[in-house]
């Protein structure tokens, strides 16, 4: 008896995800990427009930990975040439993070332990450059080049969070996007950086219409595509020359 | 009005694309070349992929070589044993070509192969346009009407498997045509021209073919070699952008059958020293680009490949 009354005390002392909770959603589930795409918006919206007032709410948007090759430009003969350099293998093509509170104490240390784990980590071994300084420098210009294509987004923004219930929060992507699942995680934590509750989303992105005909026919059906390219262009030529031949008669 | 180009990979304005086809449309319709060796170019200061611009351009020349072999052929001005020959050396050299062009490319290097060919052939051919134009211009001036006199025996009438071409009033032998129409496969498949400019003057100076079906036969020839580079460079490469394409098409032949009615109503060197021009700006251009110290270093390039 005495150790049952222990497990409960126990279990509710260990418990925090029956104090704090967090519901969401999002304004759209999909994307299409048509050829008219020029960027879009997501709205991640929802309710929370913490713990107390040193509760946060943290909230990452994750793209679908693809790798990256970071090339530099050395000067050869006085030209400028690329030269490959590193290799990152399935990173997130899209990552944002975002706080509702930016004087979180650990935010640094949240910083780092994501960006490790997301792009510093995946750096692939055979890239590994002579000095021992080179794979800070790389992941330091990955995450800048990212940064300035908008694409990767740390802390810039803040979460938006009304009368301690609800909160809301915009995330823009850019006009070139991959297209794939874009994960959306909703995380409450403590003072100390602990995960107290969460709620996840995800939005698809996907091609749409000539844009997808023409990417999934090049990539999958080359010689279909080949021939498809070929006969629209003779059957243009073709229709231009009887076009202007009726026009001057 | 901004679209997003599904094999460059790039969003670019509609308008300014358009209109890019149809100036160097009309410009190609004024000179009887394909244009490819502006537009190439262009496109990839416009921001395209050089592998992309290249293989996409080969499909823009397919449709409008097309168009102007159709009214050559009303004409009865092409050579189509000439033509023939020199699609048989052409499809080699294309072949060879998008072979050459996808090893660079699976190196990373294929954007400063491209600039360096483009460099070498718009700064040598502007040059040589510039300077032709200049002593055409002068001798016009002094009106000496002197004629080039075409050369009856050169060291072609001595090799061997000779055979008689009607239509060019021809009996010569078929190496050399099956060798000019490899050249101009190898500079279809790696540069994006129809390689008019270098076709003509050898049809002329090197076979020489006469002046009348010349141009018709030139646009036979660079019909069948860029439909076919198209092709390889969509199975070997995957970089054919058709919509891409069917922009420049549009444009390209507006451009070109206005430029092909004015022709008669131009005066022509004046016009080439223009083009000559705007070959060799285009030409310093893509050098400097390539000397000048990049804002960037460093840039990203996504997938398995460099």
């Amino acid at each position: 008896m005495r150790a049952l009354i222990f497990a409960i005390i126990f279990i509710f002392s260990t418990a925090p995800f029956s104090l704090s909770s967090v519901i969401s959603d999002i304004d759209k589930s999909n994307i299409e990427l048509s050829t008219r795409f020029d960027g879009t918006s997501i709205l991640v919206f929802g309710a929370l009930s913490p713990e107390n007032d040193s509760t946060s709410l943290l909230i990452e948007i994750i793209g679908p990975s693809t790798s990256v090759n970071i090339r530099k430009k050395v000067q050869i003969w006085g030209i400028w040439v690329n030269k490959k350099i590193a290799r990152f293998k399935d990173i997130p093509s899209f990552y944002q993070i975002s706080i509702s509170n930016p004087e979180h104490p650990v935010l640094i240390e949240i910083e780092n332990q994501k960006l490790k784990s997301l792009f510093y980590d995946s750096l692939e071994a055979n890239s590994t450059p002579e000095d021992v300084n080179g794979v800070e420098q790389y992941y330091l210009e990955l995450t800048r080049l990212k940064k300035k294509l908008g694409k990767l987004s740390v802390f810039e923004e803040q979460v938006n969070i009304i009368d301690k219930k609800l909160f809301s929060h915009k995330v823009n992507l850019p006009k070139k996007i991959h297209p794939g699942i874009y994960k959306i995680k909703m995380t409450l934590i403590d003072q100390q950086g602990i995960k107290l509750s969460k709620s996840e989303q995800s939005v698809k992105v996907s091609k749409v219409g000539v844009q997808e005909f023409l990417s999934y026919n090049s990539k999958n059906n080359p010689v279909f595509y080949g021939l498809f390219s070929v006969i629209i262009a003779l059957f243009l030529g073709f229709s231009a020359a009887q076009l202007f031949r009726w026009l001057y008669r | 009005m901004q679209i997003f180009l599904p094999i460059a990979d790039v969003p670019v304005d509609l308008f300014v694309l358009l209109i890019l086809g149809a100036a160097v449309g009309f410009l190609s319709g004024v000179f009887g070349i394909g244009g490819g060796f502006l537009m190439t170019p262009l496109l990839i200061l416009l921001g395209i992929p050089a592998a992309v611009a290249v293989a996409t351009e080969a499909n823009q020349i397919a449709a409008s070589s097309f168009s102007g072999v159709l009214a050559h052929l009303k004409r009865r001005a092409v050579d189509f044993k000439m033509g023939n020959i020199l699609v048989v050396g052409g499809l080699l050299g294309s072949a060879v070509g998008v072979e050459v062009f996808r090893i660079i490319k699976s190196y990373g290097q294929i954007e400063l192969f491209v600039s360096l060919c483009y460099i070498l052939f718009l700064g040598s051919i502007g040059t040589l346009m510039f300077l032709e134009s200049l002593s055409t211009i002068q001798k016009s001036r002094k009106s000496e009407n002197t004629f080039k006199q075409k050369k009856k025996h050169n060291w072609i009438h001595g090799l061997p498997f000779k055979t008689k071409f009607k239509s060019s009033n021809l009996y010569i032998s078929a190496i050399p045509p099956v060798i000019i129409g490899f050249i101009i496969g190898i500079l279809a498949s790696i540069m994006g021209v129809g390689g008019g400019f270098i076709l003509i003057p050898a049809m002329i100076y090197i076979l020489g073919m006469p002046t009348k079906v010349v141009i018709g036969t030139s646009l036979y020839q660079i019909m069948f070699i860029t439909a076919f580079t198209t092709f390889m460079h969509a199975t070997q490469n995957k970089t054919v952008d058709l919509l891409l394409a069917l922009i420049l098409i549009v444009g390209g032949v507006l451009g070109a059958q206005l430029g092909a009615r004015v022709t008669v109503r131009l005066k022509a060197e004046e016009i080439r020293i223009l083009l000559a021009i705007i070959v060799l700006l285009v030409c310093l251009k893509l050098a400097l680009d390539l000397m000048i110290t990049p804002n960037d270093l460093f840039s990203i390039t996504y997938g398995s490949g460099s």
